[in-house]
């Protein structure tokens, strides 16, 4: 390959060949001799208690190896923040599909079979399926010794009350006195499902010294191996997690209790199982995104300054904690939209009910509190007489503004976000006018996220022929960090992407990451790859100072992996001459590390009051904007996006590529929310359509065939060559900019999604009547 | 399980008479269950090696045979002689997604009778006669006669669909199948199959067939009588839609509750039928 | 217990023993009897795509198509569309596009455009989305596909 800058080139991923070929192998592509499979024992029931267990049966089917139930092992509890749950149900089952029992047998068939012969004994208790039914007095506690769990800090948590939490900045009682318009709504959301093509999957093996090790695909080898751990009440040292390629995450395939499972299973049996859930299993107990209500009030000024804005959110958790506290926290925070707001109020609490748990999903609350909040600005446009692109320019957060908890932004492109997709929508060719009976209407919403969150680190190696090994913990669940972070590597040290080998991820040998979530992975570990590999070209100017006899100041690196003095073209050396000279010369090879945890400016107590907030340090925002154009059918209530625009100032693209397909991928996940996908639990909490053929995520025609991606590239100071994340920014912003255009299209305000046709059509015959 | 490939209808009767056997057809509802494990067949009786099961007849008088192992794909690249050709074709290019079309059969989704499928209402609008072929016998029965109820039709244990005869429909018309589906591929939320023919500006002939409106797939003979000799105006087609939706008695169901089904079977009838007048012009 | 039933099938133009049972489908077989693992299991009913293979050319679902009722019909998988020495053009397009993000439903897509291509050479934008409307992806929102798509017609003709 050429000597081409690989800063924001697009490189095709370094594995797309092997994707493309149908080389690249995902955990069920592998098998080992001897290799079990798993099937697990599921509730029938959304709350019951566990009476007894009957497994002889399912044990004494030819072809069983190992039958294990919650009943086999010492309660031992994990959760993020609050450790409410077991690797299999244990005394009770709080949803309809919870895990049981699991049973490891020589083939699918006869451990699917085993699975239906376990007997389970219920006592079936009443259920809670709804947030006002858990908090109701009286209602049935999902988790009777609550008050007994541990927890990482104080969450009041209590009754069917999961967590709660509270953040005021500055007076919103006394802002309301000056406000000209005061505006209030409710807003709700559905539960959506990550729907990954490839469904969670684990590979378990036992080695001869007992040590275990997880193929699994997953989002964090390092977090994979803390909980089977946990879980199985052994050391970390006794459990290797690896990860092959992982077929989409999204938040889904982190913090599950398959893993566990499997590796339970083949320490008992001394075989490798295989676990993989069918698509229904994976929908059924995996987890969800948050069902949400959320009470909104906005007050402004007649000319559209905006004083203070309160929210009031809950959560519906479902049966286990999971990251729900953080994502209460994540949604509180982002619920005052991208503007300066003076004044603001957020108490949000998150509830048990009896339906599989809600937990991580890219964009992690974001896109709710964005909906009720992007929503509301639309309203209060109108109520002004103000254009709604107008009233968010105005309020955007700027370059300077002490913001969210008093971060500084030292960037902040949000207006020009703004103006881009404005630009972009009315430079766009007319459409041809929409059939009879149909609708078409344009909507705006502006959008922002964080990527510095917690630790990382790197590990740059280079070798003695001049090629190179980068280490890190990342974690490429299809988002493309493999790509990116050779590409920073490699314009380091002024090196073809080709001459650097990335490791995959192995918690015996990569350098810690936490997970890859939050989009932090190109911000983080781009910076920790930065970091290391300056290490390495720092040791490289020192020894070629010694070798070349002059000062390392004087010293350059210059392409294809050569080092040399400054305006002397003749007088250089290859990085093999440097590395062999340390490693047999010197004594020791040249290598770079580089490790952190988010450092940015801490928010300020005495502007922001946070309790109960369950993150740690996080900022580094990236701003965006969204615009749609929409059709309505009048007589059905179909929308249909038919453009879209999507601006966000991503810092620096490291991969223009990867980043315009990650700003599309958002949106689709986005307009699944808005108008497609819910999961859909009947009377008795059983969840009605674990199947791709119900559970509806947008096909190729579903989609619009544009969904233009504009990247703007204002540096992040902090970040590696400038970049920031985008993983996820796109998203939030979808459901209110459809929802905005929908009522510039047919005068009708949707405050729940998704807006389904029916719902469309109902709000159009209230509207009428 | 048992795997068999009778190369005679004959043995395929014999072998489905067993207790627990199945026919497989295209097997795109037939596998999805079994994978699902909602269904588990003692014998698959694969009906792929059975001569011209799988033939088109697409006649010169418009009228066709289409065998019950010919692929939804094969129907939607039939060139259309006649209106009811036409519906065919249209109705069969709009199922599930081109990988489904390569499999899938008609005489399997007949059978197989979902009410949100495609083909029962375009059989029916059509006026078709299902070919059975059993223990006892052959025999014909309408398509009227045929869709009992959910999942359920006319046909006994035993008995398969061998062919669907298709008369060619109004001389000189047109036809149109409107599927409503909230995503594209999706099964219908409501369906309608029109054939119509005008002259002089008056309506001659008219047959409209719901789907997705009731267990089965719906006509109303005194809808179609109430449009002859009007000139299929607003007012017309939706008198005909009322009544059309008034013998509807529609699921309630995630993709739509009851009332927004009835709600939309007149809108649904009145594009068909708009959508087919065009098609005249 | 279970029948196994022992027959052969051509895939990729190899002429293949198989030993299954009855109820096995030709995605199981592809992947664990054949050791082709390109073919992925996404949902087993059909909907997704990820396991699409072809028959005698046609795209179609290896999760719901016995493998026993296979018989003389060629199977084609995404291992057998590669050139010897270089990738088919739809693979090299999609490569080249960007538009591959976890890969997942990748294979499906080549196979179903191999055979949208070769029915349809010079396909409006309009086309390939419907010749795709059977495959789903969740990472990429299908723009840079249909672009790949395009280009690899382009690059054919």
């Amino acid at each position: 390959m050429s000597t081409a800058d690989p800063l924001g080139a697009s490189i095709p991923r370094l594995e797309a060949r092997d994707k493309v070929a149908g080389t690249a192998r995902y955990v069920d592509d592998f098998v080992r001799p001897n290799m079990l499979h798993a099937a697990l024992v599921q509730s029938p029931f959304a709350h019951a208690r566990i009476r007894s267990y009957n497994v002889e049966k399912a044990r004494a089917l030819p072809g069983v190896r190992a039958v294990v139930t919650g009943a086999d092992m010492p309660v031992r509890r994990v959760g993020a923040m609050l450790k409410d749950e077991t690797m299999l149900a244990t005394g009770k089952v709080r949803y309809v599909g919870e895990p049981v029992a699991a049973v490891a047998a020589r083939d699918p068939e006869t451990a699917a079979l085993a699975a239906r012969l376990v007997e389970v004994d219920y006592e079936p208790l009443p259920a809670v399926l709804t947030i006002d039914a858990a908090l109701a007095p009286g209602a049935p506690i999902l988790h009777e010794e609550l008050a007994s769990y541990v927890r990482t800090m104080e969450g009041g948590s209590q009754g069917n009350l999961m967590w709660s939490s509270r953040l005021v900045e500055g007076d919103v009682d006394q802002a309301w006195a000056k406000c000209d318009v005061i505006l209030e709504a409710t807003f709700q959301t559905q539960a959506q499902q990550h729907a990954y093509l490839e469904t969670n999957g684990v590979l378990a093996e036992v080695e001869a010294n007992g040590r275990i090790t997880v193929i699994a695909a997953c989002q964090s080898v390092h977090h994979v191996q803390t909980r089977v751990a946990d879980e199985l009440g052994v050391p970390m040292s006794q459990i290797r997690a690896q990860v092959p390629r992982v077929g989409g995450g999204f938040g889904g395939k982190h913090a599950t209790n398959i893993h566990s499972i499997a590796a339970w299973l083949a320490r008992a049996t001394g075989k490798p199982v295989k676990l993989v859930l069918s698509r229904a299993m994976d929908m059924e107990i995996q987890k969800s995104r948050h069902p949400s209500r959320i009470r909104i009030k906005t007050g402004a000024t007649r000319d559209g300054l905006i004083l203070a804005r309160e929210a009031d959110i809950t959560l519906d958790g479902g049966a286990y904690a999971d990251e729900s506290p953080n994502v209460l926290a994540f949604c509180s925070l982002m619920v005052r939209g991208p503007y300066r707001v003076p004044n603001l109020r957020v108490v949000s609490r998150a509830v048990y009910t009896n339906k599989l748990r809600a937990g991580s999903f890219r964009a992690f609350g974001n896109p709710q509190g964005t909906f009720a909040g992007e929503s509301q600005m639309d309203e209060l446009a109108a109520k002004l007489g103000i254009d709604p692109l107008e009233l968010r320019l105005k309020n955007a957060a700027q370059p300077g503004d002490h913001w969210v908890g008093g971060h500084t932004l030292h960037t902040c492109a949000l207006r020009e976000c703004l103006g881009e997709v404005r630009k972009a929508q009315k430079a766009a060719p007319p459409l041809p006018p929409p059939a009879p009976g149909r609708k078409r209407g344009v909507g705006f919403s502006s959008t922002t996220s964080i990527s510095g969150l917690m630790g990382t680190s790197a590990s740059v190696h280079l070798r003695t022929d001049g090629t190179v090994a980068l280490n890190t913990g990342c974690v490429d669940i299809g988002q493309g960090s493999d790509t990116a972070m050779t590409q920073i590597c490699a314009a380091v040290l002024k090196i073809p992407v080709e001459r650097i080998a990335y490791a995959s991820q192995d918690s015996d040998l990569s350098p810690y990451n936490w997970k890859t979530a939050a989009s932090r992975s190109t911000y983080m570990t781009g910076r920790a790859v930065q970091a290391a590999a300056t290490v390495v070209r720092e040791k490289i100017m020192e020894h070629t100072a010694e070798m070349l006899e002059c000062s390392a100041a004087d010293l350059e690196l210059r392409e294809g992996g050569k080092v040399g003095l400054v305006g002397v073209p003749g007088k250089e050396l290859g990085f093999k001459d440097v590395a062999m000279r340390s490693l047999f010369h010197v004594g020791g090879p040249i290598l770079g590390y580089h490790g952190l945890v988010y450092d940015g400016e801490k928010f300020d107590p005495k502007r922001t009051l946070m309790e109960r907030f369950a993150f740690s340090n996080l900022g580094v925002y990236t701003f965006g904007a969204t615009c749609v154009e929409v059709e309505v059918d009048e007589l059905t209530g179909r929308v249909q996006v038919l453009r879209a625009w999507s601006a966000h100032d991503v810092g620096k693209a490291i991969n223009r590529a990867a980043c315009e397909g990650q700003i599309q991928g958002a949106f689709t996940h986005g307009l699944g929310l808005a108008l497609y996908e819910q999961m859909i639990w009947d009377d008795d909490g059983r969840l009605a359509n674990p199947s791709l053929a119900d559970y509806r995520v947008p096909g190729i025609l579903d989609v619009p065939p544009q969904i233009t991606p504009i990247i703007l590239e204002f540096p992040e100071p902090s970040g590696p060559f400038g970049a920031k994340g985008v993983g996820e920014v796109p998203l939030p912003g979808v459901s209110p900019a459809i929802a905005n255009a929908i009522a510039q299209a047919v005068g009708v305000r949707l405050r729940q999604l998704p807006m389904t046709p029916e719902r469309v059509l109902d709000a159009l015959e209230a509207e009428a009547t | 399980m048992k795997f068999a490939l009778p190369e005679t209808l004959a043995d395929a009767i014999a072998l489905l008479g067993e207790d627990g056997a199945r026919c497989l057809a295209g097997g795109q509802s037939l596998v999805a269950m079994m994978n699902a494990r909602l269904v588990s067949p003692s014998t698959i009786v694969s009906l792929r090696a059975i001569p011209g099961l799988d033939r088109i007849e697409s006649r010169a008088d418009g009228s066709l045979l289409i065998g019950a192992m010919a692929r939804h794909a094969d129907v939607a690249r039939l060139t259309p002689r006649s209106p009811a050709g036409a519906l065919f074709a249209t109705a069969a290019g709009l199922i599930g997604h081109p990988a489904i079309r390569n499999q899938g059969t008609i005489g399997g989704s007949i059978a197989h009778a979902d009410p949100s499928a495609d083909y029962p209402a375009v059989v029916l609008c059509a006026g078709a006669t299902m070919h059975i072929a059993g223990p006892a016998g052959n025999r014909a029965v309408s398509a009227a006669e045929f869709f009992r109820g959910y999942y359920e039709t006319a046909l006994q244990p035993g008995e398969i669909v061998t062919a669907v005869e298709v008369p060619a429909g109004p001389r000189g018309g047109a036809a149109h199948y409107e599927k409503y589906s909230l995503v594209d591929g999706d099964f219908a939320v409501v369906s309608a199959a029109v054939m119509l023919a005008v002259e002089n500006g008056c309506c001659t002939a008219v047959q409209i067939a719901v789907g997705g409106g009731a267990p089965v797939p719906i006509r109303s003979a005194a809808a179609e009588a109430a449009l002859i000799g009007t000139p299929l105006g607003e007012a017309d087609i939706a008198a005909a839609a009322r009544t059309l939706a008034e013998a509807a008695d529609p699921i309630d169901d995630f993709r739509g509750s009851a009332a927004y089904r009835r709600k939309l079977i007149p809108r649904i009838v009145a594009r068909a039928v708009a959508a087919a007048k065009r098609k005249l012009a | 217990m279970r029948e196994t039933l022992e027959y052969e099938i051509t895939v990729n133009g190899e002429p293949t023993p198989v030993r299954a049972r009855a109820e096995a489908t030709l995605l199981e077989v592809l992947r664990t009897e054949c050791g082709l693992t390109g073919s992925k299991r996404g949902c087993d009913q059909g909907v997704c795509g990820a396991c699409t293979v072809q028959l005698d050319g046609r795209p179609v679902r290896g999760c719901l198509t016995l493998a026993a009722n296979v018989g003389t019909r060629k199977v084609t998988t995404i291992e057998g569309l590669a050139g010897a020495s270089a990738l088919h053009p739809v693979q090299q397009a999609l490569l080249d596009a960007g538009a591959i993000q976890c890969g997942f439903c990748t294979p499906g897509f080549v196979v179903t455009l191999d055979a949208l291509l070769r029915e349809n050479p010079r396909p409006s934008a309009d086309a390939v989305r419907h010749g795709l409307s059977g495959n789903l992806c969740r990472c990429s929102g299908y723009v840079k596909i249909v672009e790949a798509a395009l280009r690899a017609a382009g690059a054919q003709s």
